[in-house]
């Protein structure tokens, strides 16, 4: 079979949900962030605060649609994987520029892709695992060689450590080591997206202005982006943040918490945005046998079960999101491609979780714990809700207040009863998530300690399957498994809660976070 | 005089040995580790292990501290580990903010506690002193992020007045940013302070020489600043200048409600992410900061009362 997809290089078809009003040019966006970025640099940053705001500064080689499961053409106009799955092959657009002038050529893009699946190199190198070389074979195409085929090779050219860097520029910045260059680099950085960062004042204000050489048309025929420049001012309290919106001294503000959704949906002046998110909420359970030399009353399947009848989803999601969330349909969110679901998970039901904790080995209920984030309400809540609801079939639960360095050693090392949890995609592709939650050798399936050895070996596989109805398969069956079995209670999905002023247009937050403001624009007076 | 100043300020070397050591260990008896703290769930066990031999973390305690105290005496306070920056840059950007932020709450303070102790002390016990002093008590049982809540609501949303939260680009911004967080941070210190003056005034309005000099007919005014003022304010005055480290410490409440960058944002966030050399450096600086204020009232003190220094 032969995978061949070119695509339009029509920006214009890029940007095809066009508002009904003609984009205006100019402008400086001053949008509330919730905390600063740490690290500006695509490969060796760790944190959603850089990846989230990553792509305004950088351009890859294919670009997330906004839906978050497709790719547009990026940097390169299109791409065509070999039959046999082992090579793709780019065709990059001609007379691109870096935002310091400078042309990007296939040799940037060899570098940059090298750099990032370099194994000692950050984190996310892992998505590029399959890659085996980087070369040009003709001016103006470049050639990816893979080890394996691998069916997330494409999305994976759309995440943000697959970002094109100017190699000169960078080699050029102080430092010995690719760490330190990095460091230097990043102060005064050279981009290939729409905006090039300008000024930073650490824990304050960064300051991106629009990069005079970006190749993308906007919709009225001139280069994007709209906007002159975007601020992002640093407004950890979140009643500050809104405040500061509804007093007119910011044009967005991300991160609104459910309570104030309503309020802002109902104020004149303001759009609030439920951008549709990857982002799923769970409770992790370790179902190792013995935690501490304790028997573990959660290593029972049936425990687990009685425990995700008797949590009322719906009850929580009313108290805790004020109604804004969605039960969820499997442990990865249904934005996911692939993602298989025929309803929510494990429906309300106190008299099956009765009866199934009757015929468990803990008929007599236990004493269990869980680890909330000190002063996350969110989490709190969480707990109290499942504190009284598991109480119900006899479980006593003990909620433990920590933060977040102690929660992560507590379950890194696998000595935690329950924690509350959360997740969002970094691509457009089940693996990554499933890597996590399911497949046992990356990180024991979220530290629970669970292993299925079906679930192993059919991931194993899909991997490297590039029929997608057969992927398609190997991914509804690993999804039933982990599902009916798995070590968490599913709770509920959540969108990204952004409020703007009525003025300001196109901004978007696509579902794996990545804030999107290079068609943004704001009505001029 | 210049005696007194100098064994003050060796006696700091010791207190400064101290608290490195404290925090040194302290930072790193706390659960969790810088790289697990930045790479968050995620993390796979082999980049943990990378990360925290890059950082030197994977050697002892002992050998850590060394190669602190090594570059510590170069001036060189390391890199932030979640920030990659020098820590000397992070402290220099931010330190001044809060401390001038500080030195407005202290001014607020006193030009709110100054005034109102003598009110209430010179009609004790009649109806201005009543109001002022249940005023702050309510003041004073007032959380101060709600405090600050308020007065962002009505005198920067409602009134525009002041600007919602934020630092400014210039020292004029500066000042009238900081307004509203000063007031805030201001309000408790102001009710201590009034308490304390004012049970000071009353004491020294029965002294003795203030009835001599009433009899010798001096002017109310003479009498109420050369000589009641001056001596009550001993007490308050050591009372204010431990306040200042205090306040040090209500600033990280303050400067997360009103978005203001500074240092008890950046201890906070710092601790939160293990990022050990920024805890370490700013509380050495703090630590010093905090002795030279202890130093500078003290000094005060002598000017007002020159006992003190003998």
């Amino acid at each position: 079979m032969t995978i061949l997809r070119t695509m339009a290089v029509s920006a214009t078809a890029l940007l095809a949900a066009t508002p009904l009003l003609a984009q205006e040019r100019g402008g400086t966006l001053t949008y509330g962030r919730y905390a600063d970025s740490l690290f500006l640099d695509p490969v060796l940053n760790d944190a959603n605060v850089d990846i989230w705001i990553l792509s305004n500064m950088y351009d890859t080689l294919l670009l997330p649609s906004e839906d978050g499961s497709g790719v547009e053409p990026g940097l390169a106009t299109g791409y065509e994987v070999s039959e046999d799955g082992m090579t793709v092959t780019l065709t990059m657009r001609e007379d691109i520029m870096f935002s310091d002038g400078s042309p990007i050529t296939t040799d940037d893009v060899i570098w940059s892709l090298d750099r990032a699946r370099n194994p000692d190199n950050g984190i996310w190198n892992f998505l590029l695992a399959s890659v085996s070389e980087v070369t040009s074979p003709e001016d103006g195409m470049i050639r990816i060689s893979l080890s394996q085929p691998d069916p997330a090779i494409i999305p994976a050219l759309t995440v943000f450590n697959s970002a094109i860097m100017p190699q000169a520029a960078f080699e050029a910045a102080d430092g010995e080591t690719d760490a330190e260059k990095a460091e230097a680099f990043a102060q005064n950085p050279v981009g290939s997206g729409a905006f090039v960062l300008e000024s930073w004042d650490r824990g304050s204000e960064m300051h991106l202005v629009r990069n005079e050489y970006y190749w993308a048309d906007g919709e009225d025929g001139e280069k994007l982006p709209y906007l002159d420049a975007i601020t992002f001012e640093v407004i950890p309290d979140d009643a500050t943040r809104i405040l500061r919106l509804q007093s007119g001294e910011l044009d967005g503000a991300e991160m609104i918490p459910f309570a104030r959704v309503q309020e802002l949906q109902n104020d004149p002046n303001i759009t609030m945005e439920l951008f549709p998110s990857t982002y799923v909420h769970y409770i992790t359970m370790n179902v190792r046998d013995e935690i501490g030399g304790e028997d573990n009353p959660l290593s029972d399947p049936l425990v687990r079960e009685a425990m995700n009848y008797a949590t009322n989803k719906e009850a929580i999601i009313q108290t805790v999101t004020f109604g804004v969330g969605t039960p969820m349909e499997s442990y990865m969110s249904m934005a996911t491609p692939l993602a298989s679901g025929d309803g929510p998970l494990y429906p309300y039901d106190l008299e099956r979780a009765q009866e199934l904790m009757a015929q468990s080995g803990y008929p007599d209920g236990f004493s269990t714990s869980i680890l909330a984030l000190a002063g996350n309400q969110d989490d709190i809540g969480i707990s109290t809700a499942l504190q009284q609801m598991w109480g119900q079939i006899g479980i006593d639960l003990e909620i433990q207040q920590v933060d977040n360095a102690t929660r992560t050693e507590e379950y890194r090392n696998g000595t935690f009863d329950m924690r509350v949890a959360g997740w969002t995609n970094d691509i457009a592709d089940p693996g990554q998530i499933t890597s996590y939650f399911a497949y046992s050798p990356t990180i024991d399936a979220l530290h629970s300690g669970w292993m299925n050895e079906e679930v192993d070996s059919l991931f194993e596989a899909s991997q490297s399957e590039i029929d997608v109805a057969t992927r398609t398969e190997q991914y509804a069956r690993i999804q039933e498994i982990f599902n009916t079995t798995g070590p968490i209670v599913p709770l509920y999905e959540t969108p990204y809660p952004v409020a703007l002023q009525n003025d300001v247009h196109g901004f978007v937050q696509i579902p794996l976070g990545n804030n999107i403001f290079r068609g943004a624009w704001i009505e001029q007076e | 005089m210049p005696e007194f100043i100098a064994r003050r300020l060796v006696q700091l070397i010791p207190t400064l040995i101290f608290i490195l050591v404290v925090v040194f260990v302290l930072v790193r008896l706390l659960p969790g580790d810088p790289a697990s703290a930045v790479l968050g769930d995620r993390a796979l066990d082999a980049d943990v292990e990378r990360i925290n031999r890059e950082l030197g973390l994977d050697r002892s305690i002992p050998v850590q501290f060394w190669v602190f105290v090594k570059s510590f005496l170069t001036g060189d306070l390391g890199n932030s580990i979640s920030l990659r920056i020098p820590v000397t840059q992070l402290i220099a950007d931010r330190l001044p903010i809060t401390m001038l932020l500080t030195l407005m709450a202290a001014a607020i303070a006193l030009i709110i506690a100054i005034p109102l102790a003598f009110v209430a002390a010179l009609r004790r016990e009649r109806l201005p002193d009543t109001l002022i002093r249940g005023g702050f008590q309510v003041g004073l049982s007032m959380p101060v992020f709600y405090i600050g809540l308020v007065l962002l609501t009505v005198f920067g949303a409602n009134l525009r007045w002041f600007p919602v939260g934020g630092y400014g680009d210039t020292f004029p911004e500066h000042l009238y940013h900081l307004f509203l967080p000063a007031v805030t941070l201001a309000l408790s210190l102001s009710a201590i302070l009034m308490r304390n003056l004012r049970a000071a005034i009353i004491e020294v309005l029965d002294a003795d020489y203030v009835t001599f000099a009433r009899s010798k007919g001096l002017r109310t005014r003479l009498i109420l600043f050369r000589h009641i003022l001056r001596n009550a304010l001993i007490s308050t005055l050591a009372l204010f200048g431990l306040s200042i480290g205090t306040l040090l410490g209500g600033a990280v409440i303050t400067e997360t409600v009103f978005a203001i960058p500074g240092a008890g944002r950046l201890m906070v966030d710092s601790i939160y992410g293990r990022d050990y050399p920024v805890v370490q450096g700013l509380t050495v600086t703090l630590a010093v900061v905090v002795s030279i204020t202890f130093l500078l009232t003290d000094l005060l003190q002598a000017w007002l009362d020159p006992r003190v220094t003998k």
